[in-house]
This record gives structure tokens, C-alpha cells and sequence, in this order.
């Protein structure tokens, strides 16, 4: 019998806060973490289209992270460290007493090390001297900073892999850490997601793309609204989730305190279009029974959907669609909720920070607010959908994530057996 | 070729100028590298001393060398070649080199830059919605 794998620690970095209990607490208020960019110095902030992001304020490594580990790595891998920090911490686990060959770290990144590597670009043309680019800026750029980093921060000696399928990177983390552990590889597998990419370059890319709220630059807590009839793009947000995957045998053993069961992955490709998602919805019902297939569940069973919703017109619009082909009549018995309207779209955190709100949906009966679903469109409606916290009894809840590229994930948690 | 006789220059360099040099460093330049490399180290920079090995008394790693190195070419306006790398083993090796490159390129030019810190990244500063000022 393959091994079963549970989530025993949680840690977050996020622009509604650091911490799980901060994050929690204003995730359930309905707190928005969405603010102005006031400037991307020089750059003047004129030229963006878009001019509100998810930004984590006041963060600084050395508050959290006491060696030269957060200061050889760029944004997004300190709050990869800072997160991972947190979530062992609060799993009780104790790596000296660990075999450090079975604890292995995946990490799920889409942009990584762009606040140097946009610097480092800079330099170079406008200054033309080779010898003056700085000698971390490969260990820095490289996409697996944060997934070495933090091994070596922790002697995680264990599989040590970067996963970065853009938007769905750390769901598809949790998915490989699932089968590492399910097929003995590991004990236990640190699953971090991270991103920091709010920065003169790629936002600027992502505006280019027309894929960026630019309506609601004024009033920046109101851009982040997935499934409202007036939304008009996603917001840019920064962050890391971590959670600690383990066997649950090896949970057990060490009497840990156990959030979650994580019963079911599935991963496919739409092959169909970079940037756009096939509208007939089809490939996302298909990847969302494959998961619960894998869970040995039923579409009957799921309580909870952390649903993707970017806050796009067809993104949003496609997931419902979706969920209304699979679950049919209970679609609108499934309680619905999209983290991104409270903290924009973290990117490669995106799936650790919606597994996050899964797995505290599970162990609280908690489910946080939709921010900004106003007036729901027509064509996204969904009566488990709210803008005020639910309580409700969430024994099987399910994770959505889609990606740049054409692929897709979904996750699926359980209530662990008692 | 010119790659050997280059190196016997550099290794004779040090043989000459090794620890008897070390007392005659530069105050000024010597001060710098010392600060630099105290604030990395986070430590006060009276107790880092020429005499120190980068490796085994202060525990830099090849790539901290590496980086200290990168900050001092930026304070003294210096590239400083591969080849020269194998003898700066010692903060006084550092001093003395930094020095002795000074005195070739000019006789007396002045060193214009502060040394910056080490720390690779400051990250939160390029991002920061707030930061007006230059980092």
C-alpha cells in the first residue's frame, strides 16, 4: 500500500501578513493586501498601465533569518527561507533527529531572482563593463536558488528539485512532493512556493500582456476581484507559502499535530495555447476528476474549491465552467473562495498560499471571504461563492491551479483519519 | 607563456613584499578593506587584522572572496585579473596588493569610491513603493 501523506506545518509570507496567524486572521476579515505602486524609481509609474500590486510591506530577511543565507539570495528566496522557517517550526520537526537523507525540499518558483537579475541587465548596457556584473548573479538568478538555499539553511539532504510551471509552479510542488513521499523517496518534503517579481521589468511585461487590472488603479483594494461582473485583470502579488509534507507513518511515529491529509494530484497540459485557456472548460474538469480520481474520491465528496480565479475575464469564467461540468448539481453546494482577491497573484506561490487556505479550511471550518464579488457575473456564479468568511464542516477541499503554458493542476486534501 | 611569467612576477611579489610590507600599509587603504570586510562579517573592524587568513581565521568561503574582492575593484576603480587571485590569501596580502596597484596606475590617484557592502542584494530597496532615494 502506497504511503499516506499529511501536512504537519504551515509558515506564509504575504501581503496581508507574516505569519500564519496574521495571514489567517486578516484572510477571514477579508482583508485586502492590494496597494499602490508609488514608483519603480527611476522609472517614473506614468508608463504602466496597471499601478496596484499585492506587495509584502516592511519585509526585511535579517528580522527572521540570523546567517548569511538571506543574504545571498534575492527577494523571493528570503521569504522562501522565511516561510520554510516558520513551517518547521511549526511542525515540531527536529532535523537533528531526522534522518537529513529523507527530508527532501521542493520548490515551486515562476519568476525567481528578477530583483537582481533586473538590476544586473540594467548595469550592463547602460554602464558596458563585463567585470562589474556582480559574481552572485548567476547563484542568484538561477531558478533553484530557493530550493538550495533552503536545504543548506536546514541540512535537508534529501530530493532537492524547482518546479516552475509559472502560475501552478507550488501546486504542482505539492503534487511531486506527494508522490516523492508516496513512493518511499522521502520522509518528509519541505513544499515551499515563492515569487517576488514586482518589479520595473516584469510588471511591465505582464501590463504589455493586457493581462493586469488597470481600472482600479485609484482605488487599489477593489482591482483584485475574481468572478465580479466588473473585473478586468489580475493584480500582481509577492509572497511564499510553505507546507510540510510528511508520511503519515512518520507523522505518527512523532506524534505530530496533523492539518490535513494530501489524498490526490493530477497535472495536465491543454497543449493549446500559451497565455489562454481552452474556453469550453473541458481540460480543468478533466485534471479536477483525475485528482479526485487519485484521491480515490468522488465529485460528491468535495466540500471546499480554492478555486485559481485570477480576476480575469475568461479565466474566471472557464473555471466555472468547469467545476459546473464535473460537479454538476453540487457546484452550488461546494463552498468557493479565491485567495487572490485578498492578496493579488503571488505567481509561483499562488498554489502553496491556496494549499495553505485549504488545508486551514480542513483543520478550522473556516473559509476566508471572495473580496470584491460585488455583483456576480452572470457567466462565473457560483452560490457557494461570498464576500464574508463560511463556517462550515470541510472534509474534502480542492485546489486549483493554471498556468502559463497551457498546463494545469489541482490538489486534493482530506481530513486526516483520526 | 606570457601566463607563467606573470605568475613568477606575483608569486615574487608577495615573497618580497609579504610581512614586512604589512607594516607599512596604507592606513586609509588598509582601514577600508578591514571596515568592508568587518561589516560582512559583522564584527568590529579592530578585530580584523592584516595578518588574518581569509579562509582559516575568518572563515570566508571561496565565493565570499570572491564577492570582497568584487567590492573592492568597485572602491578603487581596479580589475583585478584571475592570475592575481591565488597570493590575496591574507587581509595584509589584500592590502598590499590593493596598494601596489595604486601606485602603478598613478601615482597618486585618489580613491574615490567608499567601500559598499557586501551583502549582495538589497532587494527590498528596488521594489519598494516607497523608496524615492536612491539605494
Amino acid at each position: 500500500m502506497r504511503a499516506r501523506v499529511v501536512v504537519t506545518g504551515l509558515g506564509v509570507v504575504s501581503p496581508i501578513g507574516i505569519g500564519i496567524s496574521d495571514f489567517w486572521k486578516a484572510a477571514l476579515a477579508g482583508q485586502s493586501g492590494i496597494s499602490a505602486i508609488t514608483s519603480f524609481d527611476p522609472i517614473p509609474m506614468d508608463g504602466y498601465r496597471s499601478k496596484v500590486a499585492g506587495q509584502v510591506r516592511d519585509f526585511a530577511v535579517e528580522r527572521f533569518i540570523d546567517s548569511v543565507h538571506g543574504e545571498r539570495v534575492d527577494r523571493y528566496a528570503q521569504f522562501g527561507l522565511v516561510a520554510a522557517k516558520e513551517a518547521l517550526a511549526d511542525s515540531g520537526l527536529q532535523m537533528a533527529k531526522e534522518n537529513p537523507h529523507r527530508v527532501g525540499v521542493i520548490v515551486g518558483a515562476g519568476m525567481g531572482g528578477m530583483v537582481m537579475g533586473e538590476r544586473e541587465i540594467t548595469q550592463l548596457y547602460q554602464q558596458q563593463k563585463p567585470h562589474r556584473v556582480h559574481p552572485n548573479f548567476i547563484p542568484v538568478i538561477t531558478l533553484n536558488s530557493a530550493s538550495g538555499i533552503i536545504a543548506m539553511a536546514h541540512g535537508a539532504k534529501g530530493p532537492n528539485l524547482t518546479i516552475s510551471t509559472a502560475c501552478s509552479s507550488s501546486a504542482h510542488a505539492l503534487g511531486q512532493a506527494l508522490h516523492c513521499i508516496r513512493e518511499g523517496r522521502a520522509d518528509v518534503v519541505i513544499v515551499v512556493g515563492a515569487d517576488a517579481s514586482i518589479t520595473p521589468l516584469v510588471f511591465a511585461g505582464f501590463c504589455s500582456l493586457r493581462a493586469l487590472s488597470s481600472k482600479y488603479n485609484d482605488n487599489p483594494e477593489k482591482a483584485s476581484r475574481p468572478f465580479d461582473r466588473l473585473r478586468d485583470g489580475f493584480v500582481m502579488g509577492e509572497g511564499a507559502g510553505t507546507l510540510i509534507l510528511e508520511s503519515a507513518a512518520h507523522a505518527k511515529k512523532r506524534k505530530a499535530r496533523v492539518y490535513a491529509e494530501v489524498a490526490g494530484y493530477a497535472a495536465t497540459s491543454e497543449a493549446y495555447h500559451m497565455v489562454i485557456p481552452r474556453e469550453d472548460g473541458l481540460e480543468v474538469a478533466h485534471t479536477m476528476k483525475l485528482a479526485l480520481a487519485d484521491a480515490g474520491l468522488t465529485p460528491s465528496q468535495v466540500d471546499y474549491i480554492n478555486a485559481h480565479a485570477t480576476s480575469t475575464t475568461i479565466g474566471d469564467a472557464v473555471e466555472v465552467k468547469a467545476i459546473r461540468q464535473l460537479f454538476k448539481s453540487r457546484a452550488d453546494k461546494i463552498a468557493v473562495s479565491a485567495t487572490k482577491s485578498l492578496i493579488g497573484h503571488t505567481l509561483g506561490a499562488a498554489g502553496a498560499i491556496g494549499g495553505i487556505a485549504s488545508v486551514l479550511a480542513l483543520h478550522t471550518g473556516k473559509i476566508h471571504p471572495t473580496a470584491n464579488y460585488d455583483d456576480p457575473d452572470p457567466a462565473c456564479a457560483l452560490a457557494g461563492l461570498s464576500r464574508s468568511a463560511q463556517e462550515r464542516r470541510v472534509k474534502v477541499a480542492m485546489l486549483n491551479a493554471f498556468g502559463f503554458g497551457s498546463n494545469n493542476a489541482a490538489v486534493v486534501f482530506k481530513q486526516a483519519a483520526k | 607563456m606570457n601566463q607563467i611569467n606573470k605568475t613568477n612576477q606575483i608569486t615574487a611579489f608577495y615573497e618580497n613584499d609579504g610581512e614586512n610590507r604589512e607594516m607599512a600599509t596604507d592606513p586609509t587603504i588598509s582601514l577600508k578593506i578591514r571596515t568592508a570586510l568587518a561589516e560582512y562579517l559583522k564584527r568590529d573592524p579592530e578585530r580584523i587584522l592584516v595578518t588574518q587568513h581569509l579562509r582559516d581565521d575568518l572563515g570566508l568561503d571561496s565565493m565570499a572572496v570572491i564577492e570582497l574582492l568584487y567590492r573592492i575593484e568597485e572602491a578603487f576603480d581596479l580589475q583585478i585579473p584571475d592570475q592575481d587571485l591565488v597570493g590575496l590569501t591574507t587581509v595584509g596580502h589584500v592590502v598590499s596588493y590593493v596598494e601596489k596597484r595604486l601606485e602603478k596606475s598613478a601615482s597618486s590617484a585618489p580613491i574615490k569610491k567608499p567601500i559598499k557592502s557586501m551583502k549582495p542584494a538589497k532587494p527590498a530597496k528596488q521594489s519598494k513603493p516607497k523608496s524615492k532615494k536612491k539605494s
